[in-house]
């Protein structure tokens, strides 16, 4: 019988609606006035976008004035970036940033902003890009020593996409500003999983993205504090006080506006989901062998778990549990269909064969206990099936000295003892360090099965 | 109840994707899942002349999937095919022979990567498009088998296959002809009903094979192709050519010669780059050798069995004599014309494939 409950763990790619847009929604889809024209049909829209520009200011401790709707993060991404490079290019930035050419960014960020700085680097930028290991600790050293008087933007993640982990945002704006430098952030992962406020925060510059948060595709922002440098990358009619041409998505900005009205539960559902990452993480490491988590070894969001599963390639693995009704992903959602593995993971330092056997389960607010306890029980068969198959693979040789144990025994126990190719003692110690280290965190508060409760 | 679960191979031609229909149909649980063997973002193919395996078939074979209601992947296998396929295509111009890469297509990618995910995937059988069929002999023992429609048949490109793979292969299609197939993704609806069949080699295309192999080697290797066109058998020098990888065995067009009458490519000598040329009455030869030989079954020294030297070949019987160091040479009872180093020599008995091996010489 094939399976027809279906578990979506993908929350970092994109999320459901919520039910109170849906609801907003149809309300609003019979208002479809231009809000640029000033007769009644305009204003009535226009109200609406005006509503919901208030609510998202509101959200995330933005003035109304400050946000600027694009067609997503890609959209705002390009816009600081290539708009700064113009500015430079043109002479046009304010004295403060004259004579600063050169721009900071990571080697983890979404490629909305990698390739943006390949384009403007090609055209005579200097782009230095700072490194985080796979503990997922950002080089702050490299930071500073690359930060100075000539820099004009740094640009970095609030948190990665692939792996989690948060950038010590705080620490690199202090620094920054007290160079003298602007501030871009790429924030899309942030809503409803940490809290954000852009003006403490202390950025010039933040891109967010509606879908990520349980509205809808199409919608994005770009938060510019007030008096920092700004050029349009689209330009046309007066909309968003000449900052981006174009007849507003109204739905999409309407959706967002609503959306994130939720954000009030952020102080629940930010442990909740926590609780149910590292139950879940502590399940993997304890009963599934030659686990490692990538990233963890630094400050992560409460929902994302990026995981390489030796010897199981991620490809193969993605389909067997989506068979199984399950949807995670390799890495980002945009790299799938490229057969590279994750340009994040190779440059955090993983191998191409680590990268190649990397998953990333991201947990959101409908995420129950009962579904990441389902996904862990298909996991361990999945993997087992997988790394058996591998095993055959190898021939008869291999089955004949190491495999007819692991086959006859179903896989998990007798692979991790003798292995698809048999653990090395390093191999070995690190497996029980993170077997001792799991059941240290399933032994510890956090695990506790009150998680349940809360709704 | 279902039968089974499948994973089909699906190009996003119109058989494969009729092979995925008519299992779904006949209560199979189906996967769908195409190798995107081949990086083609930089190609620009117009919508319907996409070959086997572009971009666009990628789509057509998902929206076969789609409407099928089944699940769809797309596998990357551009490493795989790079390695076992494109490689020693190129490698076998350049030795100046006439490559066939369906097969090592065939014997690498769909038999061999798709068998693997087969397993990964939990399914029972492998399905693919291919016009051949699967029968259970008087020993009862499954075989290979000649495709219900003759004109279509592709087992000529399965002679590599393993016989303990046989029961896990599904070919749906092996039992109807080129019209009932086309019909039967009409009646279903199929969007790919009136494509195009594909012709050539797919990561071709229309450049033809000269530019594609300039494309995948140095400058100085092409120019080292070149050399002279040579008249068999008086040694005359006919002119000069521009590398050995435009040829062919028995090609008379675009010799570039200006001459009264009619000649053929009787033989492409690749240690000095001679192609020699003549009279088409000197094509025809009664013994070939081949390496690499594969067996489906089992044959007596010296059989007399029908054998295909190329694709569209209706083949011919001939004598199978083993050699030693386990090679094999074909004595033709009636002289073949252009039998050509490179192509495969496929051996029948009857309707059955028993085993093939790569000519030599």
């Amino acid at each position: 019988m094939q399976e027809f409950s279906k578990v979506y763990l993908d929350f970092n790619a994109t999320t459901p609606l919520a039910e109170r847009v849906r609801k907003k929604l149809t309300e609003t889809l019979s208002v479809w006035g231009n809000p640029s024209s000033i007769h009644w049909a305009g204003r009535e829209i226009k109200q609406k976008l005006r509503e919901a520009r208030q609510n998202i200011a509101l959200a995330t401790g933005a003035g109304p004035l400050e946000l600027v709707f694009t067609s997503g993060a890609s959209e705002s991404n390009n816009t600081v970036i290539q708009g700064l490079f113009a500015m430079m290019k043109a002479n046009e930035l304010p004295s403060a940033y004259q004579g600063r050419d050169e721009f900071i960014t990571t080697e983890v960020e979404h490629p909305s902003v990698t390739k943006t700085f390949q384009l403007i680097e090609a055209a005579g930028a200097k782009v230095h890009r700072i490194k985080i290991d796979r503990d997922g600790v950002f080089d702050l050293e490299a930071f500073t020593a690359a930060l100075g008087p000539r820099t004009l933007l740094v640009s970095t993640m609030f948190a990665n996409n692939e792996t989690g982990n948060l950038l010590p945002l705080a620490e690199i704006v202090a620094r920054a500003k007290a160079a003298g430098a602007l501030v871009h952030t790429d924030a899309v992962q942030a809503l409803g999983k940490a809290r954000l406020h852009l003006n403490e925060l202390g950025v010039d510059y933040a891109s967010l993205s509606a879908h990520k948060f349980h509205a809808l595709k199409g919608t994005g922002l770009l938060f510019v504090k007030r008096g920092s440098p700004y050029r349009p990358l689209i330009v046309g009619g007066a909309q968003e006080r000449h900052r981006r041409g174009g007849t507003e998505n109204t739905l999409g900005q309407i959706a967002f506006g609503e959306a994130v009205k939720d954000l009030v539960r952020l102080d629940a559902e930010v442990p909740r989901v926590r609780e149910l990452r590292d139950h879940m993480e502590a399940r993997i490491l304890h009963e599934i062998p030659q686990v490692t988590r990538t990233g963890a070894g630094s400050c992560r969001l409460n929902n994302t778990s990026s995981l390489v599963l030796k010897g199981v390639d991620g490809e193969t693995l993605l389909m067997s549990l989506d068979l199984k009704g399950f949807a995670v992903s390799t890495g980002a959602a945009c790299s799938s269909g490229s057969p590279e593995p994750s340009p994040v993971l190779l440059a955090m330092g993983l191998s191409r064969a680590e990268a190649q056997n990397s998953l990333r389960v991201s947990l959101g607010w409908t995420t129950t206990r009962a579904e990441v306890d389902a996904f862990v029980d298909t996991l361990k068969e999945v993997v087992c099936h997988l790394r058996n198959v591998a095993l055959a693979a190898q021939g008869p040789v291999a089955l004949a000295t190491q495999g007819t144990v692991a086959l006859a025994t179903q896989g998990t126990v007798a692979l991790a003892t003798q292995g698809p190719v048999a653990l090395t003692t390093q191999e070995a110690v690190a497996l029980a360090t993170q077997r001792t280290v799991a059941a240290e965190t399933q032994g510890g508060p956090s695990s506790s099965a009150s998680a349940q409760g809360v709704s | 109840m279902s039968k089974g679960r499948v994973l089909v191979a699906m190009s996003g031609g119109v058989d494969s994707s009729v092979a995925a229909s008519l299992l779904v149909d006949q209560g199979y649980e189906v996967i769908g899942a195409t190798m995107q063997v081949w990086d083609y973002s930089g190609c620009d193919i117009e919508e319907g002349n996409g070959t086997c395996c572009s971009s666009l078939d990628v789509d057509d074979a998902r929206s076969v999937a789609d409407h099928l209601g089944i699940p769809f992947y797309v596998l990357n296998c551009e490493t795989q095919f790079k390695e076992a396929v494109i490689d020693p295509f190129v490698q076998g111009y350049l030795a100046g022979r006439t490559p066939l890469p369906c097969v090592n297509c065939n014997t690498f990618l769909k038999f061999d990567h798709l068998v693997r995910k087969m397993k990964e995937l939990e399914c029972d059988f492998l399905a693919t498009g291919h016009y051949a069929q699967i029968q259970t002999n008087a020993k009862g023992e499954p075989e290979l088998v000649t495709s219900e429609d003759s004109w279509k048949d592709q087992t000529y490109f399965l002679f590599t296959l393993e016989k303990e793979l046989l029961p896990k292969l599904l070919f749906p299609v092996g039992g109807m002809n080129k019209p009932e197939v086309r019909r039967y993704a009409e009646e279903r609806g199929l969007v790919v009903a009136r494509k195009k069949d594909s012709t050539g080699i797919c990561f071709v295309g229309d450049q033809g094979y000269g530019n594609f192999i300039a494309t995948q080697v140095s400058g100085a290797t092409i120019r080292g192709l070149r050399g002279e066109l040579r008249r068999y058998p008086t040694g005359e020098i006919m002119g000069r050519h521009e590398g050995i990888h435009h040829y062919t065995y028995g090609q008379s067009k675009g010799l570039g010669l200006d001459h009264h009458e009619k000649m053929f490519v009787l033989k492409i000598d690749a240690d000095t780059k001679t192609v020699w040329i003549g009279e088409e009455k000197h094509l025809f030869r009664s013994r070939l050798e081949i390496e690499r030989a594969h067996w489906l079954q089992d044959i007596e020294d010296g059989e007399t069995l029908n054998v295909k030297i190329r694709y569209q070949h209706r083949g011919s019987p001939g004598r199978v004599i083993k050699g030693a160091g386990g090679e094999f040479a074909i004595e033709f009872i009636e002289p073949q014309r252009a039998i050509t180093p490179g192509q495969a020599a496929v051996i029948y008995r009857g309707r059955a494939l028993v085993g093939g091996g790569w000519i030599r010489a």
